[in-house]
């Protein structure tokens, strides 16, 4: 096992709901190492996207440390989260949320606003990345005249024109058909291959066998499960 | 992310929704529109009234006159001798007094009872009479010359000044000389006569209560026919000029011009040697105001009420006022009026700006409203820039800069929409007066200080408006923002 990129200790999410305590994330500790495709299932519910937030720093811990690649996430000012946020992991979301006004390619360059690369630049980043997921051809078009694949395939490029270190994929094949989350799933896997570390979370069995040798099971908010398949092997 | 970035994204937000920005823009034009017209006259006005004054030179003219008694002092005459004395003070260039009188004048065969003002060449050379609606000023304090006014074109019906110059100008007064009086009443061998006048306070004269004891007193007795004597004993004294100028008469508050300007010594042949009859109390004035006396030192015995004081460019009014006012002077200065013109302009400027910001709140309101609506729109794309790196400072600038675009957009077609306003106020002002046979001035002005202020207040007000509605933006929490449906 290489060095982890992500590590996490007894990590806590609590929501207060009335009365009552909502615990998203209940002592989770995870490591993830560079390179790693992880998939994380479990039922509706328990705490896939409330962990992937956390990791993503887009959300605060209750309790609990996150470090990636030896920083401590809750050390980091607002303004460093940001960064972390801007320059080394890519978010996929299940609902695409892709900004309806711009095209496809003004989406994709969104990601850049906060990144060094220089303005002119941006531009040519943005598009030769659509053109690798395909989409050379859609660049001028709006989310709205874009299939729910391709849509999907934009908000991808989106998450990974800024080179992330990580990439957080959360149900990204959610709301496609299966030839398109086939789709998605093969870009997952090719990327993998060329070494990016993917966190992807899904409650579709299949796809987490298909896609991952690492499946981590959660139930309200504990990790119930973590089993590595060999290279080559297939799933149970 | 750089402030390019900022205005790119704010504009592409508001340029998407046309009406709505293009509404709340609009009530920032009406705003600042408003503001500018409005300012753009007071400021056309300070200017025109400076120009004004600037080409009269009146600037550096300090108008004194005579200091009443008080309980402490006497009061202090404005004679000869005082304005030797004020030519002597530091920081001043000309002096020369207002000497004014009444003549009959003959004029392109009109007879007509004008006034007249005596002049030297110096006096007539400085900025106060530079107008010239045509011709020239008169070469010498003795030349047979004379300037006259638009006034005087007017009382003769006339409508072009060129047709008075070269015209010849017949003034004639009737004068009491004084010896003539003296020989017809000393005929009547009343040897009294030259010593109870002496008798008589001249310079009382004026307090109304003496002079009527006085009169009354003397009433049927050699004072009476004295008057009487005077009355019989005037000699018409005529003097034949050739126009040479028409000056624009304009007046300037306490500083007038007759309709008639004479050489000084061609004044003082007029009017210098006797006084004018037209009534007895103008002559008791005239004596009063030692025009005549039993002595022969004459010239300077001559009081005048009111005596115009020229400075230096480089003296200041305060000073010269301060010494003149210390002699017990009474003075008045136009740079000081100015002075006040401004302060009052400063009141009418604030009043303005106090309407101006009043609309301009009203027009905020729109833009805070403009704002909120979008940012509940864009609830998601928040969440979406925060989880690409954006910091809720980003987040804030981002809205504020979009408000600021607001404001500045709207400021800056306020600015030309008002000028556009202005002009056509000019326009029809200026129509106005050309109508009304005054020479059309613009009277409304757009400084660079007035483009500034206008821009930055519309565009700092909008950016107020948007405090609140780019906080709620910064607040946002992504996770929220970013879920599910
Ligand atoms: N903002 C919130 N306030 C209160 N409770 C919340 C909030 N966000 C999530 N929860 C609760 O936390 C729990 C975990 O939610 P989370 O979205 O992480 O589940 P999930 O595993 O992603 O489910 P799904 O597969 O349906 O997406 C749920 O019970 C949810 O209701
Ligand atoms: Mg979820």
């Amino acid at each position: 096992m290489t060095t982890p990129i992500i590590r996490t200790e007894s990590l806590t999410r609590f929501y207060q709901r009335g009365p009552h305590e909502v615990r998203a994330v209940d002592g989770v500790s995870l490591s993830v190492s560079t390179g790693e495709f992880v998939a994380l299932v479990g039922a509706s519910g328990s705490g896939k996207t409330t962990l992937l937030n956390l990791l993503a720093g887009l959300d605060t811990p209750t309790s609990g440390d996150i470090w990636s690649a030896g920083t401590r996430l809750c050390d980091l000012s607002a303004r460093e989260l940001a960064r972390y946020r801007a320059q080394r992991v890519g978010v996929v979301f299940q609902t695409f949320n892709l900004v309806g006004h711009r095209t496809a390619l003004a989406n994709v360059e969104l990601a850049l606003y906060f990144t060094d690369i220089p303005r002119h630049e941006r531009r040519q980043h943005a598009a030769r990345l659509l053109e690798d997921l395909g989409l050379g051809d859609r660049l001028d078009h709006r989310p709205a005249d874009l299939s729910g694949g391709e849509q999907q395939r934009v908000a991808l490029a989106r998450a990974l024109v800024k080179n992330p270190t990580v990439l957080f994929a959360d149900e990204p094949t959610g709301n496609l058909d299966s030839d398109n989350s086939d789709k998605i799933a093969d870009l997952l896997i090719d990327l993998n291959r060329r070494g990016l570390t993917i966190v992807l979370v899904t409650h579709d069995q299949e796809l987490a066998a298909r896609c991952a040798r690492r499946v981590v099971r959660m139930h309200y908010g504990k990790i119930v499960d973590d089993s590595s398949t060999e290279p080559g092997e297939s799933a149970p | 992310m750089t402030f390019r970035d900022m205005i790119d994204l704010a504009a592409g937000n508001l340029w998407r929704m046309k009406l709505r920005t293009g509404l709340t823009v609009a009530g920032v034009v009406i705003a600042i529109a408003a503001f500018v017209a409005m300012l753009s006259f007071g400021a056309g006005n300070q200017r025109v009234i400076r120009e004004q004054f600037d080409e009269l030179g009146l600037f550096s003219m300090v108008i004194v006159r005579p200091g009443e008694a008080t309980d402490t002092t006497v009061a202090t005459e404005l004679t000869d001798s005082s304005i030797t004395m004020f030519s002597q003070l530091e920081g001043v260039s000309l002096v020369y007094p207002y000497d004014a009188f009444q003549l009959t004048a003959d004029v392109l065969d009109t007879q007509l009872e004008a006034s007249a003002q005596a002049l030297t060449v110096s006096a007539l050379h400085t900025p106060f009479f530079s107008d010239y609606r045509a011709g020239r000023p008169f070469t010498s304090d003795s030349s047979h010359e004379a300037v006259v006014t638009s006034v005087l074109l007017q009382d003769l019906g006339l409508e072009n000044a060129d047709t008075l110059i070269g015209s010849q100008l017949i003034l004639s007064v009737r004068q009491s000389v004084i010896d003539s009086a003296l020989i017809h009443l000393l005929d009547l061998g009343d040897g009294g006569f030259e010593r109870r006048v002496r008798a008589i306070e001249f310079r009382k004269l004026r307090d109304a209560d003496y002079r009527d004891s006085i009169l009354s007193a003397e009433l049927g007795s050699a004072i009476s026919r004295f008057v009487d004597g005077y009355m019989n004993a005037t000699v018409p004294v005529a003097e034949t000029l050739t126009v040479v100028g028409v000056l624009n008469g304009r007046r300037h508050g306490r500083a007038s011009v007759k309709q008639i300007l004479l050489p000084a010594s061609i004044a003082r042949r007029l009017a210098g040697s006797g006084f004018n009859i037209g009534n007895p109390s103008a002559m008791v004035t005239a004596l009063a105001s030692g025009r005549i006396s039993f002595q022969t030192n004459g010239e300077d015995n001559r009081t005048y009420n009111q005596v115009t004081v020229l400075m230096t460019e480089t003296a200041s009014y305060e000073k010269l006022r301060d010494t003149i006012q210390a002699m017990g002077y009474n003075t008045f200065s136009f740079a000081e009026q100015f002075k006040e013109i401004r302060r009052a302009m400063i009141y009418f400027n604030m009043g303005i700006g106090l309407i101006g910001l009043i609309a301009l709140i009203t027009a905020s309101l729109g833009i805070a409203n403009t704002m909120i609506m979008s940012i509940m729109e864009r609830t998601r794309e928040i969440g979406m820039l925060i989880s690409l790196g954006a910091t809720s400072g980003d987040i804030k600038v981002i809205f504020l800069v979009e408000s600021g675009v607001i404001g500045a957009v709207g400021a800056i077609l306020g600015i030309i929409f008002g000028w556009l306003i202005s002009r056509l106020g000019s326009t029809i002002v200026q129509t106005i007066m050309e109508h009304e046979g005054i020479t059309p001035i613009d009277i409304f002005d757009l400084p660079l200080w007035l483009i500034t202020i206008a821009f930055a207040f519309g565009t700092v007000v909008a950016v107020l408006a948007g405090l609140y509605p780019a906080s709620r933006a910064a607040r946002i929490d992504p996770v929220k923002a970013l879920r599910g449906e």
